[in-house]
């Protein structure tokens, strides 16, 4: 038999109204997966706001007007895609008014059997001779000049300088890996030059058991970099003035689309999750405020055969936090399985990239929404923990009923 | 070895002052048995609170064992209730969802902790003879039984003092005079002071003096 314990003495108390004790631990498990899921989800979507301030080092980003969603999602959310327009746009993009540089790139979206790696691998060609967007993120140990069959390795890729990696058929060797840049985007691609990706789509025919086709005229977007004069709003009008079928992103639109959707939805979900907290607080807190009512005597007598007041605090500050805590477990539980199983649902509704936390981050939430979970208990008991410890123990005892 | 000194306590109700303890003043000697008598509302229950430090006096002083009880701190006087004190409820007083074992143990987890803890407790059970009711809950006990686990538990820490509120109130003959053999033979063996409220003149007469209680005031019975 376990020895009696002020433990084992708040469990005894917490079964003995087993319906109130559930109930109670069922509004500290939703609160507490309400929380968490708010949480999980702010900070997904303000990995989105991050990544939506994503200039590429460009004022203006230049993609085929169809594709413009697609573009959005593999720049937002780093999700692989691949789409084409004519290279001719390039030559085109550089002659209107406020353009500086012009830089094209192209995305190819590897086919599950060219890479051996379980992450999403975005390929990125770029032109070295006019590119200023990813050469300034390269690590300054590797090296500063690409060329044939060789790429630059986005932060997240498993791969290390030396490394030899195929392809469509074609081997690359990794010479060099890039700073992280906190952009899914950047960070889980593989860069190459524009004339290797074109050379790589033509070996695919005989060396792939799925070949790429991709014309030597055709890019997938154009990085522009404005002179200054005049803003890249502007600039992004004037290329769609003069261009047709491209639609040109200036990048403060991009970040404006992305916190217009979001801090609308941000302020609703933090208020309602404040809400929610402050009535679970009151709930939980009145639910004591009757404990420690409907079992005045017993206390007394606690306190008659010796309890300090600080113990009968603990009692009752124990309880509540048994239940807030197996509350927080089960929460937890209901927190990630709610994300995991909407993740995509929320993706496509809101048209937005949402991105599940790390393993790491996932932990440190786990730690701390327990934590938090502790802390509920101990707010909400609070007062009614005070009141009992502070019960005279005649009094207690007889009016207690 | 507890001595009352000019203790008063009045409670105002019904807009009237009702002095339930009115200027007491008693010195109950180590190893000795006393009996409370008196009319209900007479202010029984009141003076055992005010002799175990239950309640606050308005006046007058409490000492056990030479301390003025109510200048120690909260925690020295839950202490001293812990280590010295054993109460007996008039009323039923165990915890629900507690075995009689645990119920019987519950003091000891405020305190120190004893050694032996649960054979003590065996033995006190079985010396009110519900050796084998251990594990009973106090619901499966009949009035009686659960007075009688209450009793077991005042002696678990061997206290100096035992303050029983009627102790044997709804006992039948027999077993009342088996818990006051009980008291009598703790009393001799180890000099524990007893103050016992009772209603009833038999075991009053058992004890070693009878006090009488009315309207507050303590007086030696005649
Ligand atoms: N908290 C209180 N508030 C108001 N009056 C009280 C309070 N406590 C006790 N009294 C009054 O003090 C008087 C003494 O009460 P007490 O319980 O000490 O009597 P008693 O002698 O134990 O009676 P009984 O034999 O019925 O148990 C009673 O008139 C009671 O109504
Ligand atoms: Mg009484």
């Amino acid at each position: 038999m376990k020895k009696l314990n002020l433990f084992k003495l708040a469990v005894c108390n917490l079964q003995r109204k087993v319906i109130r004790t559930i109930l109670l631990l069922l509004v500290a498990a939703l609160v507490s997966g309400t929380l968490l899921s708010a949480t999980v989800f702010i900070f997904g979507m303000q990995n989105a706001l991050k990544i939506g301030t994503y200039r590429l080092g460009a004022d203006v980003l230049v993609v085929p007007a169809k594709n413009e969603e697609q573009a959005r999602t593999a720049l937002l959310a780093g999700k692989p895609t691949s789409f084409y327009m004519e290279r001719a746009v390039l030559e085109r993009i550089r002659k209107v008014e406020g353009v500086r540089v012009a830089s094209p790139q192209i995305f190819i979206e590897p086919s599950s059997f060219t890479c051996c790696y379980n992450v999403d691998v975005f390929l990125v060609a770029f032109d070295p001779a006019s590119d200023f967007t990813v050469m300034p993120w390269l690590e300054k140990s590797s090296r500063v000049t690409i060329s044939g069959d060789e790429v630059i390795a986005g932060r997240a890729m498993p791969l290390m300088t030396g490394a030899t990696i195929p392809f469509f058929g074609t081997p690359f060797k990794v010479v060099g890996t890039m700073e992280p840049t906190g952009m899914k985007f950047f960070d889980q691609s593989i860069f190459m030059t524009t004339d290797a990706a074109y050379r790589m789509a033509e070996n695919s025919a005989s060396r792939s058991m799925q070949p790429i086709k991709l014309d030597k005229d055709k890019i997938s977007a154009v990085l522009v970099k404005t002179d200054g004069t005049i803003s890249p709003e502007r600039v992004a009008l004037r290329i769609m003035h003069d261009l047709d079928d491209v639609k040109a992103i200036a990048s403060d639109e991009v970040v404006n689309t992305v916190r217009k959707q979001l801090s609308g939805l941000l302020t609703g979900i933090v208020a309602v999750s404040g809400v929610l907290w402050t009535m679970c607080l009151f709930m939980i807190g009145f639910a004591f405020y009757m404990i420690v009512n409907e079992r005045q005597r017993e206390l007394g007598m606690l306190r008659a055969m010796g309890a300090k007041r600080g113990q009968v605090f603990s009692l009752i500050i124990l309880e509540a936090v048994l239940i807030t805590l197996a509350g927080g477990l089960l929460g937890l539980g209901l927190g990630f399985g709610l994300l995991f199983a909407l993740e995509d649902v929320i993706r496509t509704g809101l048209q937005l990239p949402y991105l599940l936390p790390s393993p790491m981050v996932v932990q440190e939430l786990v730690v701390g929404s327990l934590l938090f979970s502790v802390l509920t208990g101990l707010v909400s008991a609070l007062l009614p923990a005070l009141l009992a410890s502070r019960l005279e123990p005649y009094e207690a005892i007889r009016t207690g009923e | 070895m507890i001595e009352a000194i000019n203790l008063s306590k009045t409670y105002q109700a019904g807009g009237q002052i009702l002095a339930a303890a009115d200027r007491v003043n008693v010195n109950v000697a180590r190893g000795e048995m006393v009996a409370v008598v008196g009319h209900s509302g007479s202010g029984k229950t009141t003076l055992l609170s005010l002799l175990g430090g239950l309640t606050r006096p308005d006046s007058g002083q409490v000492l056990i064992d030479g301390v003025d009880i109510w200048s120690l701190a909260d925690s020295a006087l839950s202490e001293l209730r812990n280590r010295k004190l054993g109460f007996i409820y008039q009323f039923a007083s165990l915890i629900p969802t507690l075995s009689v074992l645990d119920n019987v143990c519950l003091p000891s987890t405020f305190g120190p902790g004893l050694d032996n803890l649960i054979g003590t407790a065996k033995e006190l059970l079985a010396q009110v003879g519900l050796a084998d009711k251990a594990n009973f809950y106090p619901a499966q006990l009949s009035g009686g039984q659960q007075r009688r686990v209450a009793i077991a538990r005042a002696f678990i820490s061997a206290p100096a003092v035992i303050l029983a509120d009627e102790p044997t109130g709804d006992l039948d003959e027999e077993t009342e005079r088996e818990i006051i053999n009980l008291f009598r033979r703790v009393n001799e063996e180890q000099a524990t002071t007893f103050v016992i409220v009772t209603h009833n003149r038999e075991i009053a007469a058992q004890t070693h003096r009878q006090l009488v209680m009315k309207d507050g005031v303590l007086d030696a019975a005649i």
